[in-house]
């Protein structure tokens, strides 16, 4: 921008300082809206079950949620699925919240962006697109989403939004259908000039059916990739760096991470929940406001203490792990035990970060040890709000 | 015509959220010239932001902003200049 006079300042450098007011205050200032938990893809490895028994939030109650959320603070909007595409009044509900003053996300799988959606999205742009890609190819592609011809539609929402320089990122799931070209599908996201990411950890589908769980690649495949990717490399080393390794500070509460203190999710079905998995504590907002439900979920959600037989509370990979009760919930129907997928994966990584020389005890540099674990800090995995841009100061 | 004289209004493309004390700009349409950047205040900004309808003259918000806050006139001139330049040239308000 050519204005010389007023001070830049990184985008995260105004992000974060936000997000930490926020936290001290139970100010919420990110969530998540899933817009409707259909899709028109059949993805084996799908978290979303439906539900035909619930009815999905109309654009009045959203239009609703949407005013409770920016008077309690909201800043960062995450709109999701499903595919939150699928819906008729999807612009209408965009549009709506864009004037709210709400700085958008849109996780959606691209195949539906037609080009009057894109030329919307320039008009009003949202602070990113994230579309997730399944493969570099149409066989592997459409091998996770069981949908002939979702290959080619993918790649026309990506070029579609690519043509508006609609700010885009590429990201996939690891699975074992799509591992081999995962390398083929980051080179394809930065030959445009896109960025890319991957995570390869797949939690049972909400319902708790381990269905998806049969894609997941080996533990140590999941490891092999963490070094092997330049990004994850560096990531894992600098938290390695940072993070004091050891069991949870405190070992009062169940949940350690302290996401909950600023940031919610809403189902499609209108219920307030800490996050996408933990789905107790929950509360109806189509019953009760936000600003009402939003302090009775952080006091029920701190309320939860862990167990004695909890194992993970005393691990010395605690931190390093990051180890999450709703995850237990899913796959054990027990939020107090371990995930074994998990845990392989947090002792493999300990022994290749060991062999790959990155600081394991000690915290900070200068021997401090850091006040944050890696659940406070957000894991690699949580980049929902993060990107270039910058914010500018109009007085200092 | 003397700034002082002139009357501004607030942009539809640009909205104003005060958030744990942070006082942001959030802009909204493709007419902004800037929509990679997010904009703060401060408090006199924020307080100048809300003075911004569209009828009453800088002159008068010069006025308040030497009422409310210690500052000579001079001074509160100058920089409610300024920042106006700098918001009309964001695309955040327009003369009206």
């Amino acid at each position: 921008m050519e204005c010389p006079h007023i001070p830049i300042i990184p985008y995260r450098e105004f992000s974060l300082p936000v997000h930490d007011k926020a936290a001290a205050r139970n100010i919420p200032i990110a969530g998540e809206l899933d817009l409707t938990m259909r899709c028109n893809l059949r993805c084996l490895h799908c978290y979303c079950p439906q539900d035909i028994n619930k009815k999905e939030l109309t654009f009045h109650e959203i239009s609703n949620i949407l005013d409770e959320i920016t008077d309690a603070g909201c800043l960062w909007l995450l709109i999701t699925g499903g595919e939150p595409l699928m819906r008729s009044d999807f612009l209408d509900i965009y549009t709506y919240a864009k004037k709210k003053g709400l700085i958008i996300t849109i996780f959606t799988n691209g195949t539906l962006v037609t080009p009057k959606i894109a030329d919307y999205l320039k008009e009003w742009p949202p602070f990113l697109v994230e579309i997730s890609l399944y493969g570099a190819t149409q066989e592997t592609y459409e091998k996770v989403t069981d949908v002939p011809g979702s290959y080619e539609e993918c790649l026309n929402g990506i070029e579609t939004l690519l043509q508006r320089k609609i700010p885009l990122r590429l990201k996939t799931l690891v699975t074992t259908l799509n591992k081999h070209e995962l390398w083929m599908m980051k080179r394809y996201a930065e030959e445009r000039g896109l960025e890319f990411r991957f995570d390869a950890l797949i939690n049972p589908r909400l319902d708790g059916s381990e269905k998806p769980c049969r894609l997941r690649i080996s533990p140590r495949e999941v490891v092999e990739l963490d070094l092997a990717d330049s990004k994850h490399h560096e990531a894992w080393k600098k938290l390695c760096q940072e993070l004091p390794w050891g069991p949870p500070r405190r070992i009062d509460i169940l949940y350690t991470c302290s996401r909950h203190m600023w940031d919610f999710h809403i189902t499609a079905y209108g219920e307030l929940q800490a996050c996408l998995m933990a789905q107790e504590p929950s509360f109806d907002l189509r019953q009760n406001p936000f600003s009402k439900c939003w302090p009775e979920l952080i006091r029920e959600f701190q309320a939860l203490k862990p167990e004695e037989k909890n194992r993970c509370r005393k691990c010395e990979l605690f931190t390093l792990c990051g180890p999450c009760p709703a995850w237990a919930q899913l796959e054990n129907g027990d939020p107090n035990t371990v995930v074994e997928y998990t845990c392989q994966i947090a002792h493999l990584r300990a022994e290749g970060f060991r062999r790959e020389g990155f600081i394991l005890k000690g915290g900070g540099k200068d021997g401090k040890e850091s006040k944050k674990t890696l659940q406070e800090t957000g894991s690699i995995r949580g980049e929902a709000y993060t990107r270039g841009g910058c914010v500018i100061r109009l007085q200092d | 015509m003397n700034l002082l004289e002139k009357v501004y209004k607030i942009s539809d493309s640009i909205v104003f959220r005060k958030i744990a004390d942070e006082f942001i700009l959030v802009p909204i349409r493709n007419n902004v010239s800037d929509l990679e950047s997010i904009y703060t205040l401060n408090e006199v900004g924020a307080r100048i932001w809300e003075m911004i309808d569209g009828k009453r003259k800088v002159k008068e918000i010069k006025d308040i902003i030497v009422e409310e806050f210690e500052v000579t006139p001079k001074k509160a001139e100058e920089d409610l200049i300024e920042l106006l330049q700098k918001l009309e040239k964001i695309e955040g308000i327009k003369k009206v």
